[in-house]
């Protein structure tokens, strides 16, 4: 589905992604890393806030380079941002309309993508008329996974979901992704808690100084040494 | 939530005609002269509030692309006879292409870089309007003569010009559009999401790029509505349009951000009360001042009121 070749991304003289591959098919895969690994980075080069200085991205066969952001997610790839990016001065409801407003086979299906959303996260049609800027922390995430899943991607990019979240939260959110995962979404998970992350994906990526260090499934990176020691802390 | 902003606007509007009444029963002559006043400062300002107020783009060239509006209309009336209210149609079309060329050339470049950077380049591109009008059309004034523009009336002996009523008309009839634009249209829709949130917009699938120009495109091409209604009744020199921009600044700050009907409300309020001054014999020059001492007076008093914001 998502296909990433030798991949590199660098800002200015500092060179953030070097020689980057991996893959999506219909599954959900994790990238997992501390702080400054690059994976923000990776993200907003996938959905084309930042421009690689070389390498490969194709999506269903058709490279994604030279595209813009709103092509790109018209072409089927919704990201939740790490901050959220909501409309502040919105309701609920006007943020999720504005999720599928603007793409054409989601516009036809609003009204089921809502019931769809409001299924998985209840607490966004509770506070339907209530203005984004205005929730929780916890609600705006909600909120932003909601808004992602009213586009219809086939491909949901999370980045960092847990981050501020109380651990409480983030069970409750990981939970939701799960539920997603079965609805034949895949998933692009960016992560730092490494033990919520490899609850819900199939496949996962440690990444390190912006490069690959460890790829593996789900199973194995639970039990590698590396990632016992550096990730889970044991 | 719906409620509560209608009442507010209803509110304001209400106060609005409380005023006009007060003024017309006290100086009946400067609450007309006010409203038709007013009004032109709205229809001048309404398109800056949907630039900066929605969409968040700073533009000091506001009052010279309406000059340049003016101009234009001069020109079809001089070369074609075309009445300037008729040539409003052809006027706002070139209008539209020239904002959203000179948008596409220049201002998406700075976009990016923040308001200082966009105040610095709308700065030197509304001198160069002025300049080019200057070359072009020199500093001598001109004007239109239409024999309806001079038309007026007496009530209750009360004279007062009757052409100027079409400032209120066209004013609130602009307002509506946009309303209608912004509230109706999946662009006008897209025109909030992006002024509240640029990147946010680009994630959900709005190309941020061109609604930034029609949107641009679109306000410039509202001062040539605002310029063949002025046309008639105005001495035509390059510096015409100048004094609107920061007029239309003070609207926008006095209406708040994107609040397209306070534009109205708040361009009558100081069009009546810069015409009670006018009319005190003597102090006509003063008028400025309570103009701008009005928006530092509405200003102040709302950071009291809402100091959290």
């Amino acid at each position: 589905m998502l296909e990433v070749k030798n991949l590199n991304v660098s800002y200015g003289r500092i060179q953030v992604i070097k020689d980057f591959t991996f893959s999506v098919g219909d599954e959900a895969i994790g990238f997992f890393g501390p702080n400054g690994a690059g994976k923000t980075t990776l993200i907003n080069s996938i959905i084309g806030l930042v421009r690689p200085t070389s390498g490969e991205i194709n999506f269903e066969g058709q490279s994604l380079l030279d595209r813009e952001t709103h092509q790109i997610v018209r072409m089927g790839i919704s990201v939740v941002p790490q901050d959220g990016e909501l409309f502040p001065i919105m309701t609920v409801i006007e943020n999720l309309r504005i999720g599928s407003a603007y793409i054409k086979v989601a516009r036809e299906k609003t009204s089921e993508r809502l019931e769809f959303v409001f299924k998985i996260f209840p607490i966004l049609k509770e506070r339907a008329f209530q203005l984004a800027g205005t929730m929780s922390g916890g609600q705006q995430r909600m909120l932003a996974v909601g808004r992602a899943l009213m586009a219809m991607p086939r491909l949901l990019i999370l980045d960092e979901p847990s981050v501020g979240l109380q651990p409480s939260l983030v069970t409750e959110l990981f939970e939701k992704l799960a539920v997603i995962k079965t609805e034949g979404v895949s998933v692009l998970l960016s992560e730092q808690n490494v033990k919520q992350g490899l609850k819900v994906i199939d496949r996962g990526y440690v990444v390190e100084n912006g490069a690959v260090v460890i790829e593996s499934t789900a199973d194995d990176l639970k039990n590698n040494e590396h990632v016992k020691r550096s990730y889970l802390g044991l | 939530m719906e409620s509560i902003s209608f009442w507010k606007k209803y509110k304001n509007i209400l106060f609005l005609i409380l005023l006009i009444v007060a003024v017309a029963i006290w100086k009946p002559h400067a609450a007309i002269y006010g409203l038709q006043r007013g009004s032109l400062y709205a229809l001048a300002g309404l398109p800056l509030s949907l630039t900066l107020g929605i969409v968040g783009i700073m533009n000091l060239s506001h009052g010279d692309f309406l000059s340049l509006g003016i101009y234009i209309v001069y020109m079809f009336s001089v070369n074609t006879g075309m009445d300037p209210l008729v040539s409003i149609l052809p006027v706002f079309i070139l209008l539209f292409l020239l904002g959203a060329g000179v948008y596409k050339l220049t201002i998406t470049k700075v976009l990016k870089a923040g308001h200082l950077n966009q105040l610095l380049l709308t700065f030197g591109i509304s001198m160069i309007l002025l300049e080019v009008m200057n070359l072009i059309w020199t500093s001598r004034p001109r004007s239109v003569y239409v024999d309806y523009a001079s038309s007026s009336v007496t009530v209750a002996g009360v004279r007062f010009g009757t052409y100027e009523f079409l400032y209120v008309v066209f004013a609130i009839a602009v307002l509506i559009g946009l309303q209608l634009f912004l509230k109706k249209t999946r662009l006008g829709q897209a025109s909030f999401a992006v002024g509240q949130n640029p990147r946010g917009a680009k994630i959900v699938g709005i190309n941020t790029s061109f609604v930034y120009l029609i949107v641009f495109g679109i306000s410039v091409a509202i001062l040539g509505i605002a310029a063949g209604v002025m046309v008639p009744r105005f001495a035509i020199f390059p510096s015409v349009g100048s004094s609107y921009t920061m007029k239309s600044f003070c609207l926008v700050a006095m209406a708040g951000l994107g609040n397209l009907t306070g534009i109205l409300i708040s361009g009558i309020a100081l069009g009546v009360g810069e015409a009670i001054v006018q009319s005190i014999p003597g102090y006509a020059g003063w008028s400025d001042i309570v103009f701008f001492g009005v928006l530092i007076a509405v200003i102040m008093i709302r950071s009291i009121r809402r100091p959290s914001l």
